[in-house]
């Protein structure tokens, strides 16, 4: 594809280094010059620590701060109430329709619904002080019952977790096409099975944290955090904290990771800006590690029913899918967003014409659970490519055939779902057959015949999916119940000495998104992309982008933002240029040079030139031009993307211990037009490993009381060097007819296929037991118990 | 209550007021403004906060300030200075997309140039065995085995000065 090409002939930045030049600019965070936001500390700064409740439910009857405060080096201590005093409620902003949104503030007020909740915040001379305050504090808490699973809080009789809500659910949304109660009933196959996903989170190495200054005089916030989304934080602080948003600054320092956790804004931030402005001092606050495992948004935990009916030809007629999210004590920003994609999700690549699900959120004493990579994607590919490897079974037909016989095709496309999504490009069954072609070259059919009978249990499985990237259209959004806009705004300019800056919203979390805008609006100028500079993470420098980097939307909106108006800059130079060369605009070209008369070499401007005559001596420029050379442009998608792919995983199971070990992976992804490959492939292998460690053995573990039981990294157990195999990737490009550049967005793509696959390779290596695996984490135990419950001997 | 602690860091002898619960990755970065040295986990579990005390790596978040009493420190800014190891292993690190959000990148690389320093051409599996304690939690670690290995390619690299292992030019 020729897109394709031009992108890919220019090097990215980063391959550029390892010339002389790179020594000097060797990236910030291989040494220390970066600043990560534990890095930022204005002079006087005061260091927050916030005290959270033992219970996980309470109600707070009494809080008794007078010895914390009376600690010298002790500057504030916050409470409850005085939050009730100094700040109004905090938004959730995704506002589905049928959601209850219990009102909630930036900490308890006098009751508790997680283990972890805030109760008090101390801002003291060290960080250690301030923790020695919280010791000080006396809060009395008057336990309740407690709601540790779903089914405690579904079970007649359960307790109120909302005293003035009938029961524990947030609320339930339901979509439908055709008649599915006629598809089940006349079809020659019917299939359900039930699944479980379990708790886990997105963990960046880097803990939330932020810095807060007030400047009384101005009335203004200066807030540095490492979020995802600076503009919504503005937004939130002004709302929440009462100050108009323009005495609101928000920064993005070096971000240390974000995957969607950073995503969501939280109660932590507000905490801090109340703290600032009543100390008078800066103020930082950095999640603990152990923190962060009860206060960063949890993730993934959903239980999914599914239901497939299909014809005596292997044609899946009918979908049905129950989707059941076990949130938390209260709602994260994301509301039951991925609870409701999971549902939305469930058709995935598949032509299925009656189809009927619902999304429910339930509440329990758990953390809030939020944003984290995938969203609901991954437990909708989880379930329907488990279920359609149950139909395959049943029907004794070889899965992919059963894939083969119901992905949508290119002729169908764009294929509307009837369910909101519409598949709008690509080739989903030849992605299924080229990683086939990838297992196969790899040798993995020999292998597992060659292990077998040496008596070892190997064995192979598939994934297919799709997702929807890019968001999004803004008033999709709206019409979904987003309180928030889905488009982009970019700016680039040329200054006074020819040189080029874009402006944008994005957040660079270390994906490489400055990378691509770079490489993006230079490849309209014709400049090599190290002579673009990228700002970014700046609300009051930088253009809006309300959704901020997430939605696996930086590539889709914020580089397409980029490009436009850097071919609004384009024009204005070209237009300048014309006016000073005596020349037709379309006779111009712009290279690394400056701009030219084609074919007549002298006839020439400089970029050094083109920035004199916009700024500096207006009399080098045409008589209408009334200075600076900026294009400025708003792009807002006109349709969500699709993205798609494929995977298989080989992998060997251990029936004495139930161990699973990945031997081999494969996978091949369309993302669309692919701006810089290093960053895809970067994107593609990283969300895999989460993915697998997620499918494998990441588990946030809750005892009957709803405390977290394994709150750190040697009891949650992060992927490691060892853990897993090179993955072989294989790819496909196909441009997006609903983006303007083609670009679809891979952010999330890795997270997808690897839970599916991975299990239905399990249930090869076991094909003699019959195990058909439902849950993930796929931990030993729980392994060993289907082994056992098969009866059959395996040792 | 504090303590005085001397030591010597990045080749530098520095005298340090700390209180005795202070960690030596606390007391860097408060000190010396060490910001390489970065805070992952506190309990040792991520190796973000890798430094070499007395020429072994240690998780800095597991050592007392007051326990480095005499030692030679080095961290992540005194080996970028003059280690060539570490900046061949930093170069590598920039060309190959081995580092996303680059939290982790200092860790790895002070771990990464240990083991380079004992086993100078290491294989796949070492690299892995040894970099197992580092977490990353964004590339899936396979462009920083890459990484690593393209390092130890480096010094026989046409371009490799043998005489300094330096790299003059490409």
């Amino acid at each position: 594809m020729s897109v394709r090409r031009d992108h890919a002939s220019i090097a990215p930045q980063r391959d550029s280094v390892g010339e002389t030049a790179a020594m000097v600019n060797l990236p910030a965070a291989l040494s220390g010059a970066a600043h990560y936001v534990n890095d930022i500390e204005p002079p006087g700064t005061l260091f927050v620590a916030m005290l959270r409740s033992p219970h996980a439910h309470a109600l707070v009857r009494g809080i008794d701060v007078a010895a914390a405060r009376a600690l010298p080096g002790v500057h504030a201590v916050l409470t409850g109430a005085e939050v009730l005093d100094r700040a109004g409620p905090h938004p959730v902003y995704w506002q589905l329709t049928g959601q209850r949104t219990p009102q909630t503030r930036a900490m308890a007020v006098d009751r508790v619904r997680y283990h972890g909740q805030v109760v008090a915040a101390v801002a003291a001379e060290s960080r250690a002080l301030a923790e020695d305050a919280l010791e000080l504090i006396a809060v009395d808490y008057e336990p309740l019952p407690v709601v540790a699973t779903v089914a405690e809080a579904l079970a007649p009789g359960a307790p109120l977790l909302v005293p003035e809500w009938p029961d524990n659910v947030f609320g339930e949304q339901v979509y439908g096409t055709g008649d599915t109660d006629r598809a089940f009933a006349d079809a020659a196959y019917v299939v359900e099975e039930e699944f479980d996903f379990g708790r886990s989170f997105g963990a960046p190495l880097e803990t939330r944290g932020c810095v807060v200054e007030y400047e009384p005089v101005a009335g203004r916030f200066e807030v540095w955090i490492n979020s995802q989304s600076p503009n919504r934080v503005r937004e939130v602080v002004s709302e929440v904290v009462g100050v108009p948003q323009a005495r609101v600054r928000v920064r993005i320092p070096a971000v240390g990771g974000g995957f969607g956790t950073k995503a969501n804004y939280y109660g932590e931030e507000i905490l801090a800006c109340l703290l600032a402005r009543s100390t008078g001092r800066p103020v930082k606050y950095v999640e603990d590690r152990d923190e962060s495992f009860v206060a960063s948004s949890h993730a993934r935990q959903q239980h999914l029913k599914v239901a497939l009916a299909a014809d005596a030809d292997g044609r899946i007629v009918g979908l049905r899918g129950d989707v059941v999210g076990t949130l938390g004590g209260e709602l994260s920003s994301v509301g039951m967003g991925p609870v409701w994609l999971a549902a939305v999700s469930l058709p995935g690549a598949y032509r299925i014409e009656n189809i009927r699900v619902r999304a429910r959120g339930v509440m329990t004493n758990r953390s809030p659970y939020g944003s984290y990579r995938g969203w609901g994607a991954p437990k909708a590919v989880f379930a329907i490519e488990r279920t359609v490897d149950r139909l395959a079974r049943t029907m004794g037909l070889d899965p992919q055939e059963l894939r083969r016989r119901n992905l949508v095709t290119p002729e169908e496309m764009p294929y509307a779902n009837g369910i909101l999504a519409r598949l709008d490009s690509g080739d989903y069954r030849e992605c299924l057959s080229r990683v086939e072609a990838l297992t196969v070259d790899a040798g993995w059919p020999d292998t597992i015949r060659e292990a077998r009978s040496a008596g070892r249990r190997v064995g192979m499985g598939y994934a297919c999916f799709v997702e929807s990237t890019g968001i999004g259209p803004s008033r999709v959004m709206t019409a979904i119940g987003v309180e928030q806009a889905g488009f982009d705004e970019a700016v680039a300019r040329m200054d006074a000495g020819g040189q080029v800056t874009v402006y944008t919203g994005q957040a660079e979390l270390g994906q490489g998104i400055l990378t691509t805008i770079a490489q993006t609006v230079a490849h309209e100028l014709g400049l090599p992309p190290e002579r673009v500079e990228v700002v970014s993470g700046d609300t009051d420098r930088c253009p809006y982008t309300g959704y901020g980097t997430a939605g696996s939307r930086g590539a889709a909106v914020g580089c397409e933002a980029a490009r436009l108006a850097g071919v609004e800059l384009r024009d204005q130079v070209l237009g300048l240029a014309a006016d000073r060369l005596e020349a037709d605009p379309a006779e111009l070209v712009m290279d690394e040079h400056g701009v030219g008369v084609r074919g007549v070499p002298g006839r020439r401007l400089t970029h050094a030139e083109i920035g004199r005559a916009a700024y500096r001596d207006l009399t080098l420029a045409g008589d209408g031009f009334s200075g600076t050379l900026q294009g400025r442009a708003v792009y807002d998608p006109t349709a969500m993307t699709y993205s798609y792919g494929a995977a298989a995983a080989l992998v060997e199971v251990d029936a004495e211990t139930g161990e699973v070990r990945l031997l081999d992976g494969a996978m091949v992804d369309d993302c669309g037009v692919v701006i810089n490959p290093d960053v895809v492939e970067g994107q593609l292998v990283g969300g895999s490993v989460q993915a697998l460690a997620g499918a494998l053995f990441e588990e946030l573990v809750y005892d009957a009381d709803a405390r977290l039981t394994n709150p750190d990294f040697h009891g949650y157990r992060l992927p490691r060097t060892t853990d897993f195999p090179p993955l072989r990737l294989g790819h496909m490009e196909t441009p997006s007819p609903a983006s303007g550049s083609g670009v679809k967005g891979v952010g999330e793509a890795g997270t997808l296929p690897w839970a599916p696959a991975l299990c239905a390779a399990v249930d090869d290596a076991l094909a003699d037991t019959g195990v058909f695996v439902t849950e993930v984490p796929l931990r030993p135990e729980r392994l060993l118990e289907a082994i056992d419950g098969s009866g059959v001997a395996t040792s | 209550m504090t303590d005085t602690v001397r030591l010597a860091v990045n080749g530098s002898d520095v005298e340090l007021r700390v209180e005795p619960r202070e960690t030596l990755a606390d007391a860097l970065r408060r000190t010396q403004g060490t910001r390489s040295v970065r805070l992952g986990c506190e309990h040792g579990a991520c190796g973000a906060c890798t430094v070499r005390l007395d020429g072994r790596t240690v998780r800095s978040c597991l050592v007392f300030a007051i326990q480095a009493e005499g030692a030679q420190v080095e961290t992540a800014e005194g080996l970028a200075a003059h280690d060539a190891c570490f900046q061949r292993l930093q170069e590598s690190f920039a060309c190959g997309n081995a580092f996303q959000c680059g939290f982790c990148a200092t860790g790895m690389l002070m771990t990464a140039s240990e083991l380079l320093a004992e086993e100078p051409r290491p294989d796949a599996d070492s690299v892995r065995e040894r970099l197992a304690g580092n977490l990353c939690r964004c590339t899936g670690y396979e462009s920083i085995v890459a990484g690593v290995l393209r390092a130890v390619d480096g010094a026989t690299d046409p371009a490799t000065d043998p005489a300094t292992g330096e790299v003059t030019e490409r």
